[in-house]
């Protein structure tokens, strides 16, 4: 009785994590947003060099747009891999 | 040391601020002035000439200064002059005139090269002086020097320095300092003799030794009495003989025993001395003369004896004839004169010695019977008084013992009485305390017939009060077990009746402390999550809403595979809006199944049921549903714990009875 008393005081910590039904959504929104701003720096880039150096063509636009979503596509997958099994963000993992 | 310092520094800024020297001058002047005055002073008063010297230099100076340069005047000399410092002008002169006069006479005999080295001997010298003065004025030593030795030295520094103690003293300028050699006033001689001088000592009659009237004021006066007295004791010792000599003659019959023998001997000697010279002549020898008769006293034996030695030493000496035979008869006449004179007056010394010792006796006589008769009165007196101090004395005594017995008898006395009064203390308080036993026995005795009364009475009361105890305590178990279930009932309602999930930590406090000792209660609150009552609990309606929600975000994600990636998810997103609902208690254990039967139960109100359902999921679906399932989980519990809450106030209420 006497040492069930302190622990209702015992602070729960308030998690920031959000609810587990809109961990989808939320990674969803992630992807979306790396997409459109790694895509965007691609195409610059390749705008960029189309005119510097291979005199206005088309191509190297497009390639630097191809390397942005790439890039977003893929962090996005692993994002998602990741995240179905259990996160082992700040776990430690001893090698055998 | 600085003024030397500064001395030193002097040659050196005379070029070049002259017209800070003279400041610097006085004031190493004004320091060394009046020493280098006093020493000047001493050696100047023996000559009685020196008066004049300091007017000379003054008054040379000027037709001085005129007289060398017209006879040299070569050019050299002009600019060594005047290259000299200020102070050389007055002195050179001073000195060329001295020092011209002896070799002016020499120029005559050569002409070109003597008066060449004269010019040059005057200049050199001149300058010789001027650096002298100057340097005298520079240093202590060489002034010294320089006054003492070279000739007007001393006049020609005083002059300068004179003249620096006017310019640094205006106001004295009037009255030079050094007047007496300068001005030439009249000079105060003081003969030689006066004052005080050592004298040798001249002759030894006045050396101390000698006794004189320092050495004591008696002697000198006691000298020339000495001297007198000395003389007329001569004198007087030669009366003294002679009339000595005339009473050993004259009164030799009184002469008692306590004369001195003395004068007779020398009687005696002197008729020796006068005797012998006549006594030889004399050729016939004397008989002895005896005057045995009358010679009863000794002295007149001795007397008589001795001028028979003289006769028989004038009978043995024959060479003097009958010189002293008249002289000798007379003498034998004189004594016999003296002898009966003696005689006479024994006899009449005799008498009146008797009468006197009669007076004598009978003045002893009466002094004794007075003495008698005064020391009987004396007795009588002592006696009398000596009874009378006996008397008081024995008075005395006799008060001081009276005394002494009253006073032990009061003490006596006193004590019988204060042990008379002990005694009846004693009694008092034994009695007193007899009193007060019986009186306590008394007490004590009454007091034990109502005690035991009173003890039965009190035993009765403990019985009653023990009973109504036990009654008290059946109640207030009652009491307990309805506050128990009222408190659980008041938890269960605030988990139905709320909105929104709140914290019912109040409420459970409250169950807790009205189940004050109850091990089940404790128990089951200890095992409900703290984060449950921390931030509450949903009830049912809001735990099917937050399902359903929970449910569509699970469906979309229902045909995902194992590790899957961007497509698949975007393939699942797809596929989900196509596939088709389930409903009712479905068969199988796909996702859509699950949440079917989920709802169902849920629908039912089987909470537990529900929670089993959708624990079975698996991949993302299990992930998408964990918090719901953990707050199912959490309100399971609770539910539980107040369920064992209840049932344990129930079973207190029972078993009060």
């Amino acid at each position: 009785m006497a040492d069930e008393s302190p622990k209702p005081t015992t602070p729960v910590p308030r998690t920031s994590r959000p609810l587990s039904e809109a961990l989808l959504n939320e990674k969803w929104d992630r992807c979306l947003s790396s997409f459109l701003i790694r895509s965007g720096l691609g195409l610059s880039f390749g705008v960029v060099f189309s005119v510097l150096l291979f005199k206005r063509r088309a191509w190297p636009a497009f390639i630097g747009l191809g390397f942005g979503a790439g890039r977003a596509w893929e962090e996005c997958d692993n994002s998602f891999k990741r995240a179905s099994a259990s996160s082992t963000d700040g776990i430690r993992v001893i090698r055998p | 040391m600085l003024r030397a310092s500064i001395l030193r520094a002097r040659p050196a800024l005379r070029p070049i601020a002259p017209a800070v020297r003279p400041q610097w001058r006085v004031a190493q002047r004004f320091y060394a002035d009046e020493k280098k005055v006093d020493n000047t002073t001493i050696p100047n008063p023996a000559p009685s000439t020196s008066p004049p010297n300091p007017i000379t230099p003054a008054s040379d100076t000027i037709p001085a200064s005129d007289l060398p340069k017209p006879p040299p005047a070569p050019e050299t000399a002009r600019p060594a002059s005047t290259a000299q410092p200020s102070t050389t002008p007055p002195t050179g002169p001073g000195t060329a005139s001295v020092a011209a006069d002896p070799q002016l006479a020499k120029p005559k005999p050569k002409k070109r090269r003597f008066r060449r080295f004269l010019t040059y001997l005057v200049i050199l010298s001149s300058l010789g002086y001027a650096g002298g003065v100057w340097y005298s004025l520079v240093s202590d030593n060489f002034h010294d020097f320089f006054t003492e030795y070279i000739p007007f030295g001393e006049d020609a520094v005083g002059y300068f320095e004179e003249r620096e103690f006017r310019k640094r003293f205006p106001g004295r300028a009037g009255q030079p300092r050094l007047h007496p050699q300068i001005t030439g006033e009249n000079k105060v001689t003081i003969p030689g003799k006066s004052g005080l001088s050592s004298k040798i000592a001249q002759d030894g009659n006045t050396d101390l030794a000698i006794k004189g009237p320092h050495v004591s004021a008696v002697d000198a006066h006691s000298l020339q009495p000495a001297q007198e007295t000395e003389s007329s004791k001569v004198g007087s010792d030669k009366g003294v003989q002679e009339k000595r000599a005339e009473d050993g003659q004259k009164e030799k019959p009184t002469e008692s025993t306590s004369h001195e023998l003395l004068p007779k001997s020398t009687t005696n000697s002197e008729l020796e001395t006068g005797v012998p010279a006549s006594t030889p002549a004399k050729p016939i020898s004397q008989i002895d003369h005896l005057n045995v008769p009358e010679a009863g006293e000794p002295v007149v034996q001795d007397v008589v004896k001795i001028v028979n030695d003289i006769i028989t030493a004038i009978n043995a000496d024959s060479s003097h004839g009958n010189k002293y035979d008249s002289a000798l008869e007379k003498a034998k006449s004189d004594l016999g004169k003296v002898v009966s004179d003696i005689n006479l007056l024994k006899e009449s010394l005799q008498k009146s010695a008797e009468k006197e010792i009669k007076e004598a006796h009978s003045q002893f006589d009466s002094a004794a019977k007075e003495l008698i008769s005064r020391w009987e009165v004396q007795l009588h007196d002592q006696d009398a008084h000596w009874k009378e101090e006996y008397e008081n004395e024995r008075e005395r005594l006799s008060k001081t013992y009276r005394d002494k017995l009253q006073a032990e008898l009061d003490a006596a006395h006193q004590v019988y009485e204060q042990r008379l009064k002990n005694e009846l203390l004693e009694q008092s308080i034994a009695l007193q305390q007899k009193f007060a036993s019986s009186v306590r026995d008394r007490v004590e005795a009454e007091r034990e017939g109502r005690l035991g009364k009173l003890n039965e009475l009190s035993s009765s009361v403990q019985e009653l009060e023990k009973l109504t105890a036990e009654w008290n305590s059946v109640i207030e178990r009652n009491l307990k077990t309805q506050h128990l279930v009222v408190a659980v009932e008041a938890v269960k309602s605030a988990l139905e009746n709320q909105l929104t999930p709140k914290p019912f930590i109040t409420e459970l406090a409250a169950l807790k402390e009205i189940a004050a000792d109850d091990p089940v209660v404790s128990a089951a609150i200890a095992s409900i999550n703290p984060v449950a009552y921390q931030r509450g609990i949903p009830n049912a309606s809001q735990l099917i809403d937050r399902f359903r929600r929970v449910a569509q975000e699970v469906r979309k994600a229902a045909l995902l595979p194992e590790d899957a990636g961007v497509a698949s998810h975007i393939a699942s997103l797809a596929m989900s809006k196509v596939l088709f609902k389930k409903s009712g208690l479905a068969i199988g254990q796909d996702v859509e199944a699950v949440l079917a039967r989920t709802e169902v139960l849920l629908e039912e109100g089987d909470l537990d049921a529900a929670a089993r359902e959708m624990n079975g999921l698996q991949g993302w679906a299990k992930v998408l549903s964990r918090d719901w399932l953990s707050e199912a989980r959490r309100v399971l519990e609770v539910k539980q714990a107040l369920d064992v809450i209840a049932t344990e106030a129930r079973l207190q209420s029972l078993l009060v009875d």
